[in-house]
């Protein structure tokens, strides 16, 4: 009987797989129907979008990279270094070469850096999330001895000029979050490699066995977070046009919305892909910011207990009645 | 052209200090039912792992068809027309059924990159058609299906490669009646197409009546081969043991002995989509034994008694505490133990030492004042246990994952023991173990029931039920449809009637 009915809820899944989507964003729309309602219009005024949807891109791509380090079951803790150092390489050929030197810096350091980060994890056999944060440091101290010999303004910060921070600003910034999006869902879940590194995460011995190569497999994420992390680093400086040094392990910081990101993707993802849900997530998560910040909420601890508290509702509601979950 | 398919000549293979394979030499004809049979850690699996190109040899020969083969892994295997289902590999639980089926082998369906999954599914299907298999949900991830259906993926995906020589260790184990016969069936089918098996299974009666030839491994060497028609159970467990071990470790009485006490009571248990209307009761020194086929709902039920399914109706009442048993703490609470089908996946911390396995359940015996646990008890409960149940083990702080199959299960079984049980849920409990450790199994089974301890006993192997239980349920559709009393009728065709 058991059999014959994960069949019949197969299917009767496969015939609601639509509802939850639907209700999903039924309740977003309700969501920023009352933001407008508290807000008194200013929620929905075009200019206020523009600004949630220009703020989402480069933390989407840093939570698409973290969809890839968790789905092989690894922890990175130097990402916020690593978009530092390319923040500042982005800068740096940015303010030298224009626009191709703005991506090429992000884009190179911060391929190279999350490699070697993989290389370190795949064969010292260091716990990731020790050796990242070994990293961090070292990463972290890179950013200080590079900005020592600079004057006393230009000490902390690294700024692109501005005529080369198009990439960050609209709608630049949404082309880079679209053709992202249908990359790395192709990527993820209709790539051998993608359904190579889902199945390390999920059973390492059986992927082994299967024949598929751990340390290849393992290097693969490595390129391909390297990739999202490389692109995040020049969409954050193109966005924010400077980026600040960070010691005593600060950058780790850097991580934190894009992990909240991807937590809240992570508790929706039985019902809607994770790829999908993350520029969702993070549109979600920016407006619940902007509206905190609209009704006046002073940003930093009580913004952040808010935002905790909003996961914790998400994931209670993501999470009822999961069972033979058709994706 | 050669008339084996597979020829070993003086392999070894060493783990450490344990010569795990000792000069064997073995040999497969085409259109060949080939059995291995030997006690846990006889080196049964590890003669297979090298044939399927999960271990390199340490010396030795190998030829497929007559040619020399020595497989990097078992892709390289599977290219060789080899491939094998193996005794604990499982599925990756985050991916879909039909992509487990060709992981691995992707990239067979991919065009410019991407995998055509439609396509893969497509295949994945045909697969489980072709071999008359139940298909199951294929774009289900597998962590929510039972191990039964597992382990049907996990043999379609063997079967995908199309293989000339297939490796089955001890799959039937994790078979219903039905699905049993729906191998047997193939491996037939296997043979009329002129290919061959490899079949290991504990099931000395099940290996002599499927196979042509049955090989004996014992510590790591060779016994001996023989032809299954011409030999019988008795002689396959004396070349096994070494020594004449009698076929009947079952109980010897036909009437059933229980207390008149009733300790569980169970009535109108309904689970959706897994029970309906389940009534029963469980008296003092009771084995109640639960048979019925793969859909049949009978590991629903231990899960249910033990509170880790959540029913729509009806009720588990522990009479012997007066208490209604809800979830897994307050069964652990209450004295009960559960004994799980997947001992690797549901039972054991496969990672974790053998003292803290053993401990697990008797924490709160064990616990000092302010729930403080001294090291000092919890390596006596541990070491008492290894010496009592004799668990093969290099020291108490050895890793479960270490440890064979026979040793592990005593382990999973042997823990309850050291708690002050009321009732004993035990759902395949000789799943994948030797005829030794079965024949241990039973006998503590046996001391349980002395002790007036309540048992139930779910069991896709109709001779253990029928070999064990005071009074036996036969399920069909979530629902029981008999109960038939020991020496009323107790028979297999009788059981096997009321299955169907």
């Amino acid at each position: 009987m058991s059999e014959k009915n994960l069949r019949a809820s197969g299917n009767g899944n496969r015939q609601n797989r639509w509802l939850f989507p639907v209700l999903f964003a039924a309740v977003i729309a309700l969501l920023m129907f009352l933001f407008n309602l508290v807000s008194g219009g200013a929620f929905l005024e075009m200019s206020n979008l523009r600004v949630i949807l220009s703020h989402i891109v480069y933390p989407s791509f840093i939570a698409w990279g973290f969809c890839f380090l968790f789905a092989c079951g690894y922890t990175d803790m130097s990402i916020g270094g690593v978009i530092v150092l390319g923040s500042f390489a982005s800068c740096i050929l940015g303010n030298k070469l224009g626009i191709p030197g703005v991506v090429i810096g992000g884009l190179v350091v911060g391929m190279l850096l999350i490699f070697i980060n993989f290389l370190i994890f795949t064969y010292t056999k260091i716990p990731s999330w020790i050796a990242g944060i070994s990293l961090a440091m070292i990463y972290e101290a890179i950013a200080v001895f590079l900005k020592m010999g600079s004057r006393t303004k230009a000490l902390v910060t690294a700024s692109l000029e501005k005529p080369y921070r198009v990439l960050g600003q609209l709608p630049w910034s949404l082309v880079f979050l679209a053709v992202g999006l249908v990359v790395i869902y192709f990527l993820y879940n209709r790539t051998t490699i993608g359904l190579n590194i889902r199945a390390l995460g999920g059973n390492k011995d059986v992927a082994e066995k299967l024949g598929i190569s751990i340390n290849k497999t393992l290097l693969a994420v490595g390129l391909i977070t390297g990739v999202l992390i490389g692109i995040a680093c020049f969409l954050q400086q193109s966005y924010a046009g400077q980026t600040t040094v960070k010691t005593g392990l600060t950058s780790i910081n850097m991580i934190f919305q894009p992990l909240a990101i991807y937590l809240l993707a992570q508790i929706i993802q039985k019902r809607i892909n994770i790829v999908i849900c993350v520029p969702i997530c993070a549109f979600i998560l920016y407006a619940v910011f902007n509206i905190l910040t609209v009704l006046g909420v002073p940003s930093g601890t009580l913004q952040e207990a808010f935002l905790g508290l909003f996961i914790v509702i998400f994931g209670v509601i993501g999470q009822r009645k999961v069972k033979g979950v058709v994706k | 052209m050669a008339e084996n398919i597979l020829e070993i000549r003086g392999l070894n293979k060493h783990f450490g200090p344990t010569h795990a394979n000792k000069n064997v030499d073995f040999t497969v004809k085409k259109g060949e039912i080939h059995g291995l049979i030997g006690e846990n850690g006889s080196g049964k699996s590890t003669l297979l792992s090298q044939i399927a190109g999960l271990y390199r040899r340490d010396s030795g020969e190998m030829f497929v068809d007559g040619v020399p083969y020595d497989p990097a892994n078992p892709i390289d295997a599977n290219r060789h027309g080899i491939s094998m289902v193996m005794q604990e590999l499982g599925v990756v639980g985050n991916l879909p059924a039909g992509v487990n089926v060709f992981l691995g082998r992707t990239g067979q369906f991919s065009r410019f990159g991407i995998v055509n999954m439609r396509k893969m599914r497509r295949e994945a299907q045909a697969q489980f058609e072709k071999w008359d298999l139940d298909v199951p949900p294929l774009n289900q991830m597998t962590d929510g299906m039972m191990i039964e259906s597992r382990k049907m993926i996990e043999l379609a995906r063997a079967l995908s490669v199309d293989p000339q020589l297939l490796l089955l260790d001890e799959v039937t184990q994790s078979l219903s009646l039905n699905n049993r016969r729906k191998l047997y069936e193939l491996i037939r089918k296997f043979k009329d197409m002129g290919r061959s098996v490899i079949v290991i299974t504990h099931d000395i009666e099940e290996m002599v009546e499927i196979t042509d030839t049955i090989t004996v491994l014992r510590d790591g060497a060779v016994i001996g081969s023989v032809n299954s028609q011409e030999t019988s159970p008795d002689e396959i467990r004396m070349m096994m043991v070494g020594r004449e071990i009698s076929g009947d470790y079952y109980r010897a009485d036909m009437t059933p002995t229980y207390g008149e006490n009733v300790v569980l009571e169970v009535s109108d248990l309904t689970v959706p989509h897994e029970l309906e209307e389940v009534s029963f009761t469980v008296h003092e020194g009771e084995i109640l034994g639960f048979c019925g086929l793969s859909d049949s709902g009978i590991h629903a039920v231990g899960r249910a008694v033990y509170g880790l399914s959540k029913p729509t109706r009806g009720r588990v009442f522990l009479k012997a505490n007066g208490v209604e048993l809800t979830s897994p703490t307050t069964a652990l609470n209450n004295n009960v133990g559960y004994v799980p089908k997947d001992r690797d996946n549901e039972a054991l911390m496969i990672r974790a030492s053998i003292r803290d396995n053993f401990c697990l359940p008797s924490l709160t015996e064990l616990k000092g004042p302010v729930g403080y646990l001294r090291p000092g008890k919890l390596k006596k409960l541990a070491a008492d246990m290894v010496d009592s149940l004799s668990v093969k083990c290099t020291g108490i702080a050895q890793t479960m994952d270490a440890l064979s199959g026979g040793n592990k299960q005593k382990v999973n079984f042997g823990r309850w023991l050291a708690k002050d049980l009321k009732l004993l849920i035990l759902d395949c409990p000789t799943r994948g173990v030797d005829v030794g450790v079965k024949a241990y199994i039973y006998s503590l089974m046996n001391e349980a029931k002395a002790k007036g301890i309540a048992t139930i006993l779910i069991s896709d192997e109709l001779t253990e039920v029928l070999g064990m239980a005071d009074r036996l349920l036969v399920m069909k559709d979530g629902r029981v449809t008999r109960t038939i009393s020991r020496g009323e009728d107790f028979t297999e065709q009788t059981v096997i009637g009321v299955m169907i």
